[in-house]
């Protein structure tokens, strides 16, 4: 091979090793694989042995291996990069060749000792925009050739591309620490977000003595019903919390009409059936995650038929989720005991709410629910009705057949 | 999967390795391993024939260099064969040739290798 053959061909080479590094360093694999192939193209190019490339950490200040080869095992291998060392690296930016004489290499410090345990011939900073990200090292060719000025400007410019990578795997890294940060304060903070809307239900529930577990009763209940009729994740997620606030206007009525055993006066039924109207009031000053919870909370005693309240509002002027609303409520009034009744048996309230489709529920939101409990009794999926029924509940529906009901 | 051993051939005294149909990535380093396990097992004879290799890039010369480092620390011997041009010119440029014996074919080295003592 004629001497421009010859390098015309060694060129051929050098290109066909950087085209591959730079799709390498822009592919998808994991970085350390990617850190790993590069590595070996530098070695393969240069026909070396041996060879590493180090990651600086600036906190420590040293520099460990993220790759290597024929070295042995080298992962508790650490270099100390003095402050000097780092500065002269970073101003220096070429490769060092540290067989070269000692004024050159000094300011490596106690670097260059390490560097000699693995047969370091060549060293190659990574600096980025005067960031010192690490280096590279590699040992002698193996063909025993000296490393030409041409390899060196090769190895620099390779160098620039690792040195690129490095800095955007660490930018990455920093804001994908960052990202889980967050995520981690989103997730604390939706937890006492929930928290404090459960113990609000709580104390919402704790006013009436036969209510108990009422609001989250009710919110379960309409979540169930929400799913069954194919509400979005989101949308199903508002309405469980509209239905656990859904008696927030309670907390203004008088305890003594709330919870009297006996017929309520004119006056006191009023008051009492004001709650939906204050439980927009304080619910509309809310930033809620989702739409439509106040008009939910308002509406949860409106009737299709008009004659509901606060509003008399007719069935189009009902939001569906309301309608939901009203069904789920209504449903865990009947079959829980009131100062003034025994809960009713589940024959009678399934009955109920079906006599009253049209007029009172939307026959649509009832046969939904009652697809569900058909459903929970033949165990079909996860129960999410049943668990809130009394145990006398859940024996009848199982020992009486719904089929009137479906 | 490139650089993977498609088979070998263990002769007495000689084993014979036959590379897949590209040597260029970090996956290659399997025939390393592959060597190793030869070379452990106190074979010290070993010829690589690249009849079935069409490409050798940079880490595949890294792959073969270490390969020629490790014979070589083992006092072993180490052949290759049927190397096409488009390869066998990489490895001269990079200056590899005076240092490995490179045959024609799989069976010459395999002569050679057997004749040497």
């Amino acid at each position: 091979m004629s001497d421009a053959a010859y390098r015309l061909e060694r060129l051929l080479f050098n290109m066909d090793t950087l085209a591959e590094l730079a799709e390498e360093l822009t592919s998808p694999k994991d970085f350390h694989k990617i850190v790993r192939s590069s590595l070996y193209m530098i070695m393969g190019n240069f026909s070396a042995s041996k060879g590493a490339i180090f990651q600086f950490d600036h906190d420590k200040k040293t520099a460990k291996p993220i790759a290597s080869k024929g070295v042995g095992d080298i992962n508790d291998f650490v270099i100390k990069l003095e402050k000097e060392t780092i500065r002269g690296l970073v101003a220096l930016k070429t490769p060092i060749d540290l067989s070269s004489n000692k004024k050159a290499t000094s300011f490596l410090g106690v670097g260059k000792t390490d560097l000699e345990k693995i047969k370091a011939r060549i060293l190659v900073p990574l600096v980025v925009r005067e960031d010192f990200l690490g280096l590279i090292a590699i040992g002698e060719k193996f063909s025993g050739e000296v490393y030409s000025k041409d390899d060196f400007r090769l190895l620099s410019v390779i160098a620039h591309h690792i040195a690129v990578s490095l800095h955007n795997q660490s930018l990455l890294r920093k804001l994908m620490g960052k990202y889980d940060e967050n995520k981690k304060l989103y997730e604390d903070l939706s937890c006492i977000y929930y928290d404090t809307i459960h113990a609000f239900a709580t104390a919402i529930d704790a006013k009436d003595a036969y209510t108990k577990g009422h609001s989250h009763r009710v919110s379960t209940y309409c979540a169930a019903i929400a799913n069954e009729m194919k509400w979005s994740q989101d949308e199903t997620e508002g309405i469980r919390i509209a239905g656990l606030l859904h008696d927030v206007g309670k907390i203004a009525i008088d305890k003594s009409i709330i919870n009297k055993d006996s017929p309520l006066t004119n006056n006191e039924f009023v008051e009492l059936n004001s709650h939906p109207a204050i439980g927009y009031e304080i619910l509309s000053k809310v930033k809620f995650p989702w739409t439509g919870i106040p008009k939910m909370v308002r509406n949860h005693h409106e009737r299709l038929d008009g004659k509901g309240y606060p509003d008399s509002l007719g069935s189009d002027e009902i939001s569906l989720g309301a309608k939901i609303m009203t069904v789920a409520d209504s449903f865990d009034a009947m079959t829980t005991d009131r100062p003034y009744r025994p809960a009713l048996t589940i024959q009678r309230a399934l009955a109920e709410l079906k006599e009253n489709c049209g007029r009172q529920f939307d026959r649509d939101v009832v046969m939904s629910f009652f697809s569900i409990l058909r459903s929970e009794v033949g165990k079909e999926g996860k129960p999410t009705i049943l668990p809130f029924l009394s145990e006398r509940c859940v024996h009848e529906l199982k020992n009486e057949p719904l089929k009137g009901f479906l | 999967m490139s650089g993977k051993i498609k088979n070998f051939k263990e002769l007495e005294g000689c084993v014979v390795i036959y590379t897949d149909n590209y040597l260029n990535d970090i996956e290659g380093g399997k025939l390393e391993d592959e060597c190793d396990v030869f070379l452990n097992g106190g074979k010290r004879k070993i010829v690589i024939d690249f009849a079935n290799t069409d490409l050798v890039n940079s880490i595949g010369i890294s792959i073969l260099v270490g390969i020629m480092e490790k014979v070589k620390k083992r006092n072993g011997i180490l052949f290759f064969s049927s190397l096409k041009k488009v390869n066998r010119d990489i490895f001269n440029i990079l200056g590899l040739t005076k240092h490995i014996s490179i045959f024609q074919t799989e069976e010459e080295a395999i002569g050679k290798m057997l004749a040497h003592e």
